[in-house]
């Protein structure tokens, strides 16, 4: 055949149905619309077929199928000439499936009613495009191929950064450079609280840093528990998602110690990427774009890629950092600056933190804070390591092993954006300095249940 | 078959149309109408379709006289599939004027729903257009939830979808 199915990757998002047209074996066709069309390789695709009864019945009686397939950039449609092969509700090819059609049932918001029961695999024996009355090209479909020299650079860049900060940076501004989208979240998972928070973010009015999604909710939490890429190619068509998120405006932080979500309130599609290292899922890479269909194949698996280096740089950076800190710290008391006081209150039952009455940050970062502060109070030093950090949060906060450095870059960047008077600076691997605009005063028992 | 007044209501929506034909060796072929005629029995309706779009249409009804039709109405997904025997007729101008009038108001329905147009488009011509006379011998739910598939006008309808 001339054209191929991976053609025709616009074809298999979801949001324009399939045709399929079936005829039982005395003859009589059938026809249905259908909303899930998995390619399986370069000659096979998928189809569920739990709402198909006639269909199925059909197809088992005559397995020759046709399907009439949309491209959901262009309008276009294919003809495909297609044959049954055989039924499968178990295995790795199945599961597969099964996680294609939860992602682009998403969609529709159809996730939890399309659950696949079984699947029908057809071999594809021809596929033709169908003339259309006028001339099909989107600005989308022109887009140029990704550049692999660009995200080979970018690749080997991020390696190279040793530092959460500068990890973080160098994969925002590599899909920003490779991929040109321009609005992106780094969310880094909390074990401790359950949750993932914004840890980097470009191209939002707010940064959203420290705001938080709990669990596996939506796109972005459901990215995470899967394990699995999962986007969304056009909003028209979808309750918008993360309706569990907070969406308090900037001046409620102080009293709902919550960072609104980031919003780009006229999305047509999202992706959320997990950043897996090791098996494991330190964070979730999450991109908007006002484009629909603005993920092809190609830049969802560029994605894959740039998330998977940057999550293993930052269990390096964890595990380097760790080491670095083995060497002897020369911590000296250091005379208080002058100034006015800078009131520090720390809520121990979320470990939220303000700094002269402004809402910073809660949780392992919170804490971290707190530590700081007790330890300058009690030996009047303003030099820290994370080693003593990771000892002291360790028994009650055992996952700090593994992301002490995202939640103090958490903490430093909270402080620079909300123009505290405290600054946390990196003095050296695995050591920080706190740096105030007067004499620091902790209040850590007053009002800890609001 | 004779459609009922609730079915001769939903023919009054803007509505998609799309057909499934089979040749004499059992393959089926498939296809979007871009007009139809209720005519007068309500036993019968007429379907336009372009030829120069999907020819395989016109080819499988001359061989094997069989069709079947599904009208979705896009607003609620609302849906009904007829089926039976069909034989071309000669396409008349007024064909084309019931053509024009199809397509705008699908075209309208569709990007009211949030479709844009430059993706309608090419989906809906009357280039060539051919009209197949349908005696409806079925009439199939095809909404989807409980009533899919129940064959319109029996307690216990055959399923078909």
């Amino acid at each position: 055949m001339n054209l191929r199915l991976s053609d025709l990757s616009a074809c298999f998002e979801g949001v324009i149905p399939s045709i399929i047209a079936t005829a039982s074996a005395d003859g009589m066709p059938n026809i249905s619309y259908l909303s899930h069309v998995v390619r399986v390789d370069e000659e096979h695709v998928a189809l569920s077929n739990q709402f198909f009864a006639k269909t199925a019945a059909n197809v088992r009686a005559n397995p020759k199928v046709t399907l009439i397939l949309v491209d959901g950039f262009t309008g276009d449609q294919f003809l495909l000439d297609i044959g049954f092969v055989r039924s499968i509700d178990a295995g790795a090819l199945f599961d597969k499936i099964a996680r294609q059609l939860k992602a682009s049932s998403a969609q529709v918001g159809m996730s939890d009613v399309m659950r696949l029961r079984s699947a029908d695999i057809f071999r594809v024996h021809g596929i033709e495009k169908v003339p259309s009355p006028v001339e099909t090209a989107s600005p989308m479909a022109s887009r140029a191929p990704v550049s692999l020299p660009a995200l080979a650079e970018a690749l080997k860049a991020i390696e190279q950064q040793a530092e959460a900060d500068e990890i973080i940076d160098s994969l925002l501004g590599a899909i920003q450079r490779v991929l040109g989208y321009g609005n992106v979240l780094v969310l880094i998972h909390d074990n401790h609280r359950g949750c993932l928070i914004t840890t980097g973010s470009i191209g939002y009015q707010r940064s959203g840093l420290g705001s938080e999604i709990a669990g596996s909710d939506g796109l972005i939490g459901a990215a995470a528990t899967s394990g699995q890429t999962i986007k969304v190619s056009d909003m028209s068509r979808v309750r918008r998602f993360g309706e569990a998120i907070v969406l308090e405006a900037e001046g409620a932080e102080n009293t709902s110690r919550t960072v609104a979500f980031p919003q780009l309130p006229t999305a047509m599609s999202q992706i959320a990427v997990p950043m897996t290292a090791g098996g494991t899922v330190m964070g979730v890479l999450f991109i908007e774009s006002t484009e629909r269909l603005a993920f092809r194949e190609e830049d969802e698996a560029a994605l894959e890629i740039l998330a998977g280096q940057a999550a293993s740089a930052l269990r390096a950076s964890e595990r380097e950092a760790a080491a670095a800190e083995m060497r002897p710290a020369v911590l000296l008391p250091e005379a208080a600056p002058a100034g006015r006081d800078v009131r520090v209150v720390h809520h121990r039952f979320d470990d939220s933190v303000f700094v002269d009455g402004t809402y910073i940050v809660k949780g392992v970062a919170g804490t971290l804070l707190r530590l700081m502060l007790e330890w300058h109070r009690s030996d009047g030093r303003n030099e820290f390591t994370n080693r003593e950090m990771r000892l002291a949060v360790g028994a009650r906060m055992p996952e700090i092993k593994d992301n002490l450095e995202t939640r103090l870059l958490l903490l430093r960047r909270r402080l620079e954006e909300k123009q505290a008077p405290i600054r946390l600076v990196r003095v050296g691997r695995g050591r920080v300095r706190l740096e105030a605009e007067g004499p620091l005063i902790l209040d850590a028992t007053a009002g800890d249940y609001p | 078959m004779r459609l009922d007044d609730r079915l001769h209501d939903f023919f009054n929506r803007p509505l998609m149309c799309i057909i499934a034909v089979a040749d004499n060796t059992g393959r089926p072929s498939a296809g979007r109408g871009v007009g139809f005629q209720l005519l007068e029995d309500y036993e019968r309706i007429d379907v336009i379709f372009s030829a120069w779009q999907w020819p395989r249409l016109e080819t499988c009804i001359r061989q094997t006289g069989r069709i079947a039709a599904t009208f979705v109405s896009p607003s609620d997904y609302v849906s009904y599939q007829l089926k039976g025997f069909a034989a071309m007729r000669e396409t008349e101008t007024a064909d084309f004027d019931r053509a024009h009038c199809f397509m705008t108001a699908a075209t309208d329905e569709l990007e009211s729903l949030g479709v844009p147009r430059r993706l309608i488009e090419p989906w809906l011509t009357a280039r060539e257009a051919r009209v197949a006379r349908l005696a409806i011998s079925e009439i199939y739910v095809q909404t989807p939830g409980p009533l899919a598939g129940m064959l319109v006008g029996e307690q216990f309808g055959t399923r078909s979808q």
